[in-house]
């Protein structure tokens, strides 16, 4: 089995806050993973240090059994083959759209990487028809709406026809037409050799787009394990806040229980 | 401020770009030292920001608004030279994009509000914040009286430009042909403006940032007196533009020069006693040397006893013959350095 | 007045702004005369007659300059509401109010007088001089700016040797520019509705600060953010963009009737 990712006891400082702390854990070429967590739980860090943005303080990272560190990064052969092959969708995608037009910006990173012009060119043109994107080409990024420009984002990186997908918040304030649209395309890449590492807080998709779940907390992995596992966990979900709890009384009994939709089992009938 | 296409006359546009094009060339060069590929998205952030800052209503004492350009801010939180690339592409894409300024008084513009102005608005910053703690109070007046001091002496100086078109550029009947107020009109119409409301509205927005930033962005101020150029030079550059315009005092001191007289000094029966009392009541010789006589119209010079022909008033004749003359000597030891520099890097 | 007055105006602002931008996106995607020709064409021949405009000494030549401007826009379909509005209104009475004491202010032959002030030939002329050389600059540049999309613009300056960081940066700038406005516009949208009651102006004051601030802020957080987006596709402090403008015999005629038209102009208003 061909590790993409191997993590032991990863730590990393922000400005003297701890946002990862001894965080280990392995991924497997092709699995499909998702990051379970509030904000401030510290996916966002994780697949920052997963793209090689920042670098663990204390702890290893490999990439393909490689190690990854500001040095390893530093020729640009090895820093441009690492880019191509490891791909960061951003959760804004304003920060990631910071090109003129729509095709300039698909267009970016193959020039970047010092691709042919006329591999350029063809390669963004294929893409722009694969997201059905080919008819705003020419825009402006103020003039998408926000399905565009999560749409533009993704194929700004999958261009680039990465090994590994990393998306922070694919769904998030999208509308639900949107939303499936992303999950759909998720869920293509079942069983084929892309690694997809998705950090999410909505649980709704979650059975979807993943092989195994980690729920994070506060920098750490608090469990693992397959969808159905973690999410009839109620109370794992309410303690790593994924969920909200609902209090009501029966006959001068308080009592509470973790809401969860399509997932509640505990023993009184109730109708919400 | 911003100037539109008509108001100066093509040398003056063509010399302002002269000036412009230098720092942003040496702008660019600095930069590119310093911080690398971030400073890409930083510079141009902060551009967009300083353009939405301009548009602000900025509510001033007495029920008015004013409008300010955020040159201190830039300066301060930047540095000087990523200010100078910072405000200049804010104000092409004003000129460019919104049409807000002309393009022939594009390097008029970017030389008064982006070079002047941030250099300006960096140097007294720098010379009243001190070592004062970050966090201080000081600080935050140091950067209101920055921004005030800034933007007047970006005003001056369109003043200026606007001032001498008449003088220079007029055809034969007397018409002028491009802006057409003297600098008498043409100074306090502007700077009256500027030393009120515009001042005022860069000094309020000016402390009112960095006072926000004291409070939610300490980091940012540390790092920008780190990493910003040797403030002793920028100190430098102050005390030399300071002393530029006290230069018309020399015109109070009287007499000449010992030693320095011309051949008409000589020559001039009224000058003798004169020249008699300073050399010790030794007399002059009675007629003018023939040797100096025949040296004296080898050269002419263009500005001759500093008083360049065109402008009537002495004391801005001075002025502008300092300016000229240290803006001359910049020019030639900056080239100078460059030249020494790259003879340096190639024997490394 | 009012407490949200100076709010009001510059939410304005900022929606004049956007404005702008929609209708320069529009003409550029008409079929017109300017919109055919390569951008780089347009760029150097509109900026030629600006500069021909202030190297003319007569006003008959700055006339001429200007119809001939005014045909340009109408071949290239820009709306003469658009331009008159846009330009014209606003440069007569900005610049107009500028330059009418020069009428009196300036010495020469008295053609007029009441009171004890009197108009001079010469004043009139230099009121005119600056006014017509104004209007005619401006027309010309805000077609340039109508009928060419940004990216165009950047890329022709490109081709004339700014360099690449620099266009970089120019591409950024302007694209932040509507994101930063929009933030702003929120902001201030948000205060508006918030506020009961009579503000005074130190607390307009704190506002109109702290919405800076908090702008300031959120710039630079972008910045950091965009140089991580940058740097996570490729980015290593060189910047690499796409060329792709080919000149075509007509756009060689085009240019050289630009530079016969400057030529003519400034000779003739010499």
């Amino acid at each position: 089995m061909n590790l993409a990712f191997e993590l032991k006891n990863v730590k990393f400082d922000y400005e003297g806050i701890p946002a990862v702390q001894g965080l280990s854990m392995q991924i497997a070429q092709g699995e499909r993973i998702v990051l379970l967590g509030a904000n401030g739980s510290g996916k966002s860090t994780l697949l920052r240090l997963l793209d090689g943005l920042c670098f663990p303080t204390a702890g290893s990272l490999e990439f393909a059994g490689r190690q990854l560190t500001e040095k390893s990064l530093q020729n640009e052969t090895s820093a441009f083959e690492f880019r191509r092959r490891v791909g960061l969708v951003f959760q804004n995608p304003d920060v990631q759209l910071f090109n003129p037009t729509v095709f300039d910006e698909v267009a970016y990173g193959p020039l970047q990487l010092g691709w042919s012009r006329e591999e350029v060119l063809r390669r963004v043109d294929e893409m722009l028809a694969f997201m059905s994107l080919a008819n705003i080409k020419d825009r402006p990024p103020f003039r998408l709406s926000g399905g565009e420009k999560k749409k533009v984002a993704l194929a700004s990186v999958l261009v680039l026809d990465p090994e590994v997908l990393l998306l922070d918040e694919p769904t998030a304030t999208l509308d639900p037409r949107s939303q499936s649209q992303i999950v759909d395309l998720i869920q293509q890449w079942k069983g084929t050799a892309k690694t997809v590492i998705t950090a999410t807080h909505q649980l709704e998709i979650v059975e979807d787009i993943a092989d195994r779940l980690f729920v994070l907390e506060a920098g750490s992995v608090i469990a693992s394990g397959t969808p159905h596992e973690i999410l009839s966990n109620g109370e794992l979900l309410l303690r790593a806040n994924l969920v909200h709890a609902h209090r009501h009384s029966h006959g001068g009994v308080v009592h509470s229980h973790p809401h969860l939709h399509g997932h509640s089992h505990h023993d009184h009938d109730h109708e919400h | 401020m911003h100037i539109p296409d008509g108001y100066l006359s093509p040398s003056t546009c063509a010399t302002l770009y002269a000036a412009a094009c230098a720092s942003w060339y040496a702008a660019l060069k600095r930069i590119k030292r310093s911080i690398g590929g971030r400073t890409i998205p930083l510079i141009s952030v902060f551009a967009a920001f300083c353009f939405v800052v301009m548009m602000f209503n900025i509510p001033l004492p007495g029920g008015t608004t004013g409008h300010a350009v955020g040159v201190a801010v830039a300066a301060i939180v930047l540095g000087p030279w990523a200010s100078v690339l910072a405000l200049s592409i804010t104000i092409t894409i004003q000129a460019l994009f919104f049409g807000d300024g002309g393009i022939t008084t594009l390097g008029a513009n970017c030389f008064n509000m982006a070079v002047v102005g941030s250099f300006v608005a960096y140097g007294v910053y720098r010379l009243i914040a001190a070592r004062s703690d970050v966090s201080s109070q000081r600080r935050t007046i140091a950067a209101a009286i920055a921004g005030y001091v800034a933007i007047n002496a970006s005003a001056l100086l369109a003043s200026v430009e606007f001032g001498i078109q008449p003088l220079l550029f007029h055809d034969s009947t007397g018409t002028p042909l491009y802006a057409p107020y003297p600098l008498r009109v043409a100074i306090p119409a502007m700077m009256i403006g500027h030393l009120t409301f515009a001042g005022l509205a860069e000094a309020v927005l000016s402390a009112g940032m960095i006072a926000y930033l004291q409070h939610a962005n300490v980091g940012l101020l540390r790092q920008s007196q780190s990493a910003s150029a040797s403030t002793s030079t920028s100190r430098l550059w102050w005390v030399i533009a300071v002393l530029m315009l006290l230069t018309p005092l020399g015109i109070l001191a009287a007499g000449t020069a010992w030693g320095e007289w011309t051949a008409r000094d000589l020559a001039n029966s009224h000058a003798s006693p004169v020249i008699e009392a300073a050399s010790k009541s030794q007399l002059p010789p009675g007629s003018v040397p023939a040797g100096i006589e025949r040296l004296s119209t080898i050269w002419t010079a263009p500005f001759p006893a500093y008083a360049p022909t065109f402008i009537k008033s002495a004391a801005v004749g001075y002025s502008l013959s300092a300016m000229f003359g240290v803006g001359l000597c910049a020019v030639l030891s900056l080239a100078s350095a460059a030249v020494f520099r790259k003879r340096r890097e190639s024997h490394a | 007045m009012s407490r949200t007055n100076f709010i009001e105006r510059t939410l304005n602002r900022f929606a004049r702004a956007m404005a702008k931008a929609l209708v320069s996106e529009r003409t550029a995607a008409k079929p017109g005369l300017l919109q055919a020709l390569d951008p780089r064409v347009r760029l150097i021949g509109l900026l030629v007659l600006v500069i021909s405009v202030i190297l003319c000494r007569r006003l008959e030549a700055i006339a001429a300059l200007w119809l001939l401007a005014v045909v340009i826009a109408i071949a290239s379909r820009v709306s003469m509401a658009t331009l008159a509005l846009r330009v014209w209104l606003l440069v007569f009475v900005f610049t107009g109010l500028i330059a009418f004491p020069a009428i009196f202010l300036t010495p020469g032959d008295a053609i007029l007088s009441f009171a004890n002030l009197s108009a001079s030939a010469q004043g009139l002329r230099t009121a005119a001089l600056l006014i017509l050389r104004v209007e005619t600059a401006a027309t010309l540049t805000t077609i340039l700016v109508l009928c060419t999309p940004w990216t165009h613009i950047l890329k022709s300056l490109r081709n004339l040797g700014v360099p690449v960081e620099v266009i970089a940066i120019l591409a950024m700038t302007h694209r932040y520019i509507f994101l930063l406005v929009d933030t702003a516009s929120q902001m201030f949208e948000a205060r508006q509705s918030r506020a009961i009651g009579r503000v005074n102006t130190s607390e307009q004051r704190n506002l109109t600060s702290r919405t800076a601030g908090v702008l300031l802020g959120k710039s630079i957080e972008l910045s950091h953010e965009v140089y991580a987006a940058m740097v996570s596709r490729g980015f290593r402090g060189e910047v690499r963009l796409l060329t792709d403008f080919r000149m075509r015999f007509r756009d060689y005629c085009a240019l050289a009737i630009f530079f016969c038209a400057a030529g003519f102009a400034v000779w003739m208003g010499r």
